[in-house]
């Protein structure tokens, strides 16, 4: 026994395997601690309070605003990514990406800086909207936390559709644009809903970024990560518990959803 | 008729066309650049202490060492914090990351190559827990180890990992950071024909040197970019290791080991943290100057994964 497991070196699946369980059970019972510790009696209780669901559906609405603006501008700036190549491309990108890899509790703060200076104190000044300790805050941090990001999914949904295709259609006879959003965009439809959804579940994990730059207000900026840590530092055990339950099962309904609609997604 | 001959729609002025086009795409692509680039470059000027942040100070009187406060960038060169904070974020993450890499890689192969009943439900799992909010990552390992089996087990054994440099900084950062260097790990196992390894144990090798001479060569740049990928990540952390690490700084010196007196880690925390630490504080000019350090720690990475042309990452 001893010989064949190491001759043969089938020790190498065998720990493979092994680790691979192990992995699994600990971010199974990481998870499944929270229901264990709160119990199914009061899971019902503060699933049915009015307080849960209004955070919960400021979270879903705060989102899918950030998650337009996001796409608005990342699906284009993917593509752009993903077909054109330009003189100090690696320094852009690194530049662009910059947002999703330095800490988000950083771009809080970074945030400070530019909305008080050139386009946003116009902004504030003249169409009276400020940005800051209120929801147009919560959705400058969506927005500024995704967009790169979304820009990066977009990207690799773009890479996976050969450039033949583009060439066929324009020695067609069809414009660039035609050709972009004729062909292009509908093959590419899978990869942006799967990467739509994966942003959708992004912004609305974002916690870090409010922590310095928009603080919560009870009712107003409390989006649902950002509750967690309101009410915990409240105390509130059961509170916190209980939408720790609601965030994970929202990123889980959405990672499935992002499985079922892209299939086989290259992101992951 | 119509002045032009139909056959001419299809050859109008294809460069100028082309011209249009891209610059429609680079605008947006430029945006981004912009947006980012301004982010950063518009708060240098923190860095610098104004008048009335010194009138504010000697109005409140905040601490001791309001001299060094004054100074540019809140002197922090002068502040053994800081140069303990630097070595403990230079230090956990790659601990962090070596030990995420010894679990991950063969994980990754596991769930690349064999047939695990439920491997897409394993998948959804792996990968909602990179849109978990941070602040429930780090109350759900609050709740795993301060609570029930776990925390008597603690208690038996005679130490906590919650509220600790060395298994708690590091299970936090650990959390987060794995699940994403396996994405990148299983991304690049993915690419790898599995053909290559039969040919190569229908030659006589065992399992075990199948995989390290032939898949393992064949993956290095997809390795490295997770590698890469899953550092970061543990460098960027923040939420959980607020909520179950909290601040060190102000904790008594009895609280640390010899071990981490010795590395210089002792009463300092996660750079992240200390920025928000102490910006709440009022010393900003301070926290920025670690921000922008942490800036260009992250810029110099996210270049060097540009540079390796990394696949399958999202991050």
């Amino acid at each position: 026994m001893q010989n064949a497991l190491w001759q043969r070196g089938t020790w190498w699946p065998a720990l493979a395997i092994f680790l691979a369980l192990a992995t699994i059970t600990f971010y199974l019972i990481l998870i499944a601690s929270n229901w264990i510790y709160l119990g199914l009696g009061d899971t019902f209780y503060f699933f049915t309070q009015p307080r849960m669901w209004q955070r919960f559906w400021l979270t879903v609405w705060t989102s899918t605003v950030s998650t337009c603006f996001s796409l608005i501008i990342g699906i284009p700036a993917g593509y752009a990514l993903s077909r054109f190549s330009f003189s100090c491309r690696n320094v852009f990108a690194s530049v662009i990406d910059l947002p999703i890899v330095v800490s988000p509790a950083v771009i809080g703060a970074f945030l400070f800086g530019i909305t008080t200076r050139f386009p946003f104190d116009l902004i504030s000044e003249h169409y009276n909207i400020y940005i800051g300790r209120n929801v147009y805050g919560v959705l400058l941090v969506q927005f500024t936390v995704t967009c790169a990001f979304c820009a990066r999914l977009m990207k690799a949904a773009f890479d996976s559709i050969p450039p033949k295709f583009e060439s066929v259609s324009r020695s067609l006879g069809a414009s660039n644009f035609r050709t972009f959003f004729k062909v292009v965009l509908p093959m590419a439809k899978n990869g942006i809903m799967a990467s739509m959804i994966v942003v959708w579940a992004r912004a609305a994990a974002e916690w870090e970024g409010l922590m310095l730059f928009v603080g919560a207000s009870e009712g107003k900026t409390d989006i649902m990560p950002f509750a967690i840590y309101l009410d915990w530092n409240g105390g509130m055990m059961g509170w916190v518990v209980s939408m720790t339950i609601v965030c994970i099962l929202m990123a889980v309904t959405a990672m499935t959803a992002m499985r079922l609609i892209g299939g086989k997604s290259h992101v992951w | 008729m119509s002045g032009n001959p139909p056959t001419m729609a299809g050859t109008r002025s294809a460069t100028g066309d082309r011209t249009i086009f891209k610059s429609f795409f680079y605008s947006f692509t430029g945006f981004m650049f912009l947006f980012s680039a301004y982010l950063f470059l518009s708060n240098l000027d923190q860095l610098v202490v104004t008048e009335a942040a010194i009138k504010t100070r000697e109005i409140t009187s905040w601490g001791e060492d309001r001299e060094v406060m004054n100074m540019f960038a809140g002197g922090f060169w002068r502040d053994a914090y800081f140069w303990k904070s630097l070595n403990l974020t230079l230090m956990v993450p790659v601990i962090t990351t070596l030990i995420a890499s010894l679990v991950g890689i063969p994980t990754a192969y596991a769930l690349s190559r064999y047939r695990i009943p439920g491997k897409a439900a394993i998948e959804v799992l792996f990968s909602s827990v990179m849109v978990i909010p941070a602040s429930s990552v780090g109350l759900c390992l609050i709740v795993m180890f301060n609570y029930g089996p776990f925390w008597n087990l603690q208690q038996q054994l005679g130490f906590r990992f919650a509220h600790s440099i060395f298994p708690g900084m590091i299970l936090a950062s650990f959390v987060l950071s794995f699940a994403l260097g396996l994405s990148a790990w299983k991304a690049a196992f993915d690419g790898v024909n599995p053909r290559f390894e039969h040919v190569a144990r229908s030659l006589g090798s065992s399992r075990w040197r199948a995989f390290r001479t032939v898949t393992l060569p064949i993956s290095k740049s997809g390795l490295v970019a997770g590698v890469i990928l899953a550092w970061t990540r543990a460098m960027a952390e923040f939420g959980a290791v607020l909520f179950f690490c909290g601040t060190f700084r102000e904790l008594p010196p009895a609280r640390f080991s010899d071990l981490e007196k010795v590395l210089h880690i002792d009463q300092a925390d996660f750079l992240s943290v200390a920025i928000w630490a102490q910006i709440e504080y009022g010393n900003v000019e301070y926290g920025f100057a670690l921000a922008f350090i942490l800036v260009i720690i992250g810029g110099l990475s996210v270049y060097a994964m540009h540079r390796i042309g990394a696949k399958g990452y999202i991050w």
